[in-house]
């Protein structure tokens, strides 16, 4: 039965689309040239590294070197997963490292690399009535808070950062329901204005909270590992290109460049280098004099030939 | 063109240093180009396809006409976002038209506000082509006119009618985020141009963002842009232009 | 050369795009003399009529008797159950659809109500003559009227000049009083010089002074050698305006003859009541 509603959405959709197919030529809108220049990028990736304007500072000089285009797709770790097992993008920057793997895993991701990272801070009002302020731990601070019954505003929307809170919640050993949890089901920023409206926590990604600070009445209560908090709230970012052999329209070649570029001393650079509102937003991982191998692998993968 | 209250707003948004200088003019341009380029493209051709369908189910006495009707009608409440996620599922690379690579393409945008604009399009002309009096039709075929004679009298009688239907569909595709986000991507270019981001998801990415001030710059932005095209099709639409001018 | 109904039967019009006038259908087998009430379309049945160049033709009989449609096969919006509608001896359904086309065009109809478009009065009179020509030319002179490069060709003046609106060329049809509206209608149906013109009770709204100026139309119509058929349930103006009279009653005509004739000295027994006023409808 599923199978014949696809089926039947997908011609639907056909004859929409059959109409207009005609026109298509004067449309002109993207068509390339051979060879790599003039070819386009597409790379889905998370609102964080769009939103800090991150991506826009490592794409241009990678457009300019190749003579190519970047068209990034900011739309949450879950779907930009989902578009790239759909074939729709070439390569995909995200940072929810269990989906990752499963994406691997499914066949969809090949060569993934780890990126970059920064970290997750629990932030809620002043007043902090659940008395988290200052805590070393995560789980403490959320066990706390829901012993407390204080609001807590989830993001809801299966991104990197509702990946991590679920964690943290299960680490902590509670099941987040009841009236003081709510599913906002929105990005970063709706959430953090939503939190800091009804006075409630919540987590945020370091970056996008940085660049609200000023206009919304929030504090970090709980510090990632950057600012020597626990190891726990560390938000790693890892870049996968799209496996041609699933998917032989990707732009595979295009894809490996851009992966070499923003792993490459010069990409990491730019990373190091990018600030906004005098803070560092995200810290290069990608090299190292003693690589971590399991970086290219699902976490916990073991090959046949290690088998025997 | 906007209030000094918006451009307050815009200038305080300026001071947080976060957004050093929030729009470029290129930026807004080529945003609101993206914007008209898709829903003028779709609604022309909506319209191509929407008159004569609407002309057809008007003058044509056939089983099933209600439900016809009613189909029409019910489409004009469909969401874009169940639009969007429909093109989708057929454009996408592992659907049944993924070799033509449209997804995150401005076609891809056209074809899902073709889509929206079509069931308004059709069933207020329809509305309007049915509410020209069957004595002027008559008074179109006595005078020698053929059937296709009259079909344009009809439509000429009708004209205010469907510049109204024209511009309900415009601004059922102008103003629509679920379809063009989902289809589109809401890509702009590094050098902050864009190739997929319209008015309508570019403010989403503001108010993602909590920046609900730039939001409403460019909610102001789109209203002039609306406004300015009802004007250009009232004028259009009116009478001297069509009916008068040439005989004067 | 004429103009003939050859014994018509029709029941009910659904020919022309339905809608309005499509349902109406009487019940009643054709006892009554009055048809199925002035927004239906009555039957006519086994009706022969004929029209020759320069002849004006009254039909004369009560509203909803069956004028209307009988018009309407004459003008060709309706195919007869029965009979046959033949133009200039071409029996038009016989002929196929462009032939069909092109005898209606030698046939002009005006309706009880003007029925203008809303555009101007030069427009609407030059519609005849617009649907006649090339779809190039017909692009070409909405170009120019863009411009404001299209000027109203001689016919339309001149078919203006007959019902004395020339002066009106420039105004909207909408502005216009009722009765210069059916002037206008007139004007409409005569500039493109058809050898026919089917008056459906043209003056039973308008007041005496437009009522005169139309009747002085057919007139002239006449004397350029038009044949006009003319429904009207107004005696006098049929004995103003007619040679020849035909009167409907019930679904058939039930006598036909010179006008004078008819009147001063009716055969039939209907004829004589319904002259004298005494079937009341």
């Amino acid at each position: 039965m599923p199978i014949q509603r696809r089926k039947f959405l997908a011609t639907a959709g056909t004859a929409a689309a059959a109409g207009l197919a005609g026109c298509s030529s004067v449309l002109g809108s993207d068509s390339g040239d051979t060879g790599v220049a003039g070819e386009t990028l597409t790379l889905t990736t998370t609102t964080s590294t769009y939103d800090t304007g991150l991506l826009d500072a490592l794409n241009r000089p990678f457009q300019k070197r190749y003579g190519v285009t970047v068209d990034a797709v900011a739309q949450g770790t879950g779907a930009a997963l989902e578009t790239a097992r759909n074939g729709d993008s070439d390569v995909v920057m995200v940072h929810a490292r269990s989906l990752e793997d499963e994406f691997m895993r499914q066949g969809y991701g090949v060569n993934r690399r780890d990126l970059m990272f920064n970290d997750f801070v629990v932030v809620g009002p002043e007043s902090d009535p659940a008395g988290v302020a200052g805590s070393d731990s995560a789980t403490g601070a959320f066990a706390a808070i829901a012993e407390s019954g204080s609001t807590f505003v989830s993001r809801g929307d299966n991104s990197g950062t509702h990946t991590k809170e679920k964690v943290v919640w299960e680490e902590a050993g509670v099941e987040p329901g009841g009236n003081w949890y709510r599913e906002a089901g929105a990005g970063m920023g709706d959430v953090l204005n939503q939190a800091s409206e009804s006075r409630a926590y919540t987590l945020a990604d370091r970056g996008t909270f940085l660049s609200m600070q000023t206009r919304i009445d929030l504090s970090i209560l709980v510090q990632g590992p950057i600012e020597g908090g626990p190891e726990l709230l560390s938000n790693p970012y890892g870049i996968i290109a799209v496996n041609p052999a699933v998917h032989e329209n990707v732009n595979y070649d295009l894809a490996m460049a851009y992966i070499g570029y923003v792993t490459s001393p010069e990409g990491q650079e730019v990373i190091d280098d990018y600030t906004a509102n005098g803070q560092q937003l995200f810290f290069p991982r990608a090299l190292s004099e003693d690589p971590d191998f399991q970086q290219y692998v699902p976490e916990g993968w073991r090959s046949e030939a290690d088998d025997s | 063109m906007l209030p000094t209250g918006v451009l307050g707003v815009f200038a305080d948004a300026a001071a947080v240093p976060f957004v050093a200088f929030p729009f470029e003019p290129r930026y807004v341009l080529s945003i609101v180009f993206v914007s008209l380029y898709v829903s003028v493209t779709a609604v022309v051709l909506s319209t191509l396809a929407s008159v004569p369908l609407a002309i057809a189910v008007g003058f044509a006495d056939f089983r099933g006409k209600r439900l016809v009707t009613s189909i029409i009608n019910t489409g004009m409440g469909f969401p874009s976002v169940v639009v969007g996620l429909l093109v989708l599922v057929t454009l996408s690379n592992s659907g049944p038209l993924g070799h033509l690579e449209l997804v995150f393409t401005k076609k891809a945008m056209i074809i899902s506000q073709f889509v929206l604009a079509t069931p308004p399009i059709t069933g207020i002309t329809l509305a309007a082509v049915t509410g020209v009096r069957e004595d002027v039709r008559d008074a179109a075929f006595a005078l020698g006119g053929t059937r296709t004679d009259v079909a344009l009298t009809v439509v000429k009688q009708a004209r205010y009618g469907i510049a109204t239907a024209v511009l309900a569909g415009f601004g059922r595709a102008i103003s629509e985020v679920g379809s063009v986000l989902i289809v589109g991507g809401n890509i702009a270019g590094a050098g902050g141009v864009s190739k997929t981001r319209t008015l309508t998801t570019a403010i989403r990415l503001e108010a993602r963002q909590g920046r609900y001030e730039l939001a409403l710059v460019l909610g102001a932005v789109l209203v002039a842009v609306v406004l300015a095209v009802n004007a250009v099709v009232v004028r259009l639409g009116d009478s001297k232009t069509w009916t008068g001018g040439g005989l004067r | 050369m004429s103009l003939d109904a050859r014994g018509v039967t029709h029941a009910y019009d659904d020919e022309d795009g339905g809608g309005g006038t499509g349902d109406a259908r009487r019940s009643d087998g054709g006892t009554s003399v009055a048809g199925s009430g002035t927004d239906g379309s009555p039957v006519v049945r086994d009706v022969s009529l004929s029209v020759d160049p320069g002849e004006v033709v009254a039909v004369i009989g009560p509203s909803g008797v069956g004028k209307t449609t009988l018009l309407r096969l004459l003008g060709l919006f309706a195919r007869p159950d029965e009979g046959a509608i033949a133009v200039d001896g071409t029996e038009a359904w016989a002929a196929g659809e462009r032939d069909r086309l092109a005898l209606r065009r030698d046939i002009g109809v005006v309706f009880q109500e003007a029925s203008l478009f809303d555009a101007t009065v030069a427009r609407n009179v030059e519609y005849g003559l617009r649907v006649r020509r090339s779809w190039r030319e017909r692009l070409r002179d909405e170009l120019r009227g863009l411009v404001g490069d299209h000027e109203p060709p001689d016919a339309v003046r001149d078919a203006l000049e007959v019902v004395g609106l020339a002066d009106y060329v420039d105004h909207d049809a909408g502005s216009l009083s009722g009765g210069e509206a059916q002037r206008v209608a007139f004007a409409r149906a005569l500039a493109y010089d058809p050898n026919y013109l089917l008056l459906d009770e043209p003056t039973s709204d308008l007041d005496p002074r437009n009522t005169a100026v139309i009747e002085d139309a057919v007139a002239d119509a006449s004397d350029r050698g038009i044949g006009t058929v003319v429904a009207t349930h107004d005696m006098n103006q049929a004995r103003r305006v007619a040679d020849r009279a035909a009167v409907l009653l019930g679904d058939g005509v039930v006598e036909a003859g010179p006008t004078e004739r008819v009147f001063e000295d009716p055969r039939d027994d209907r004829t004589r009541q319904f002259i004298a006023g005494e079937l009341v409808y």
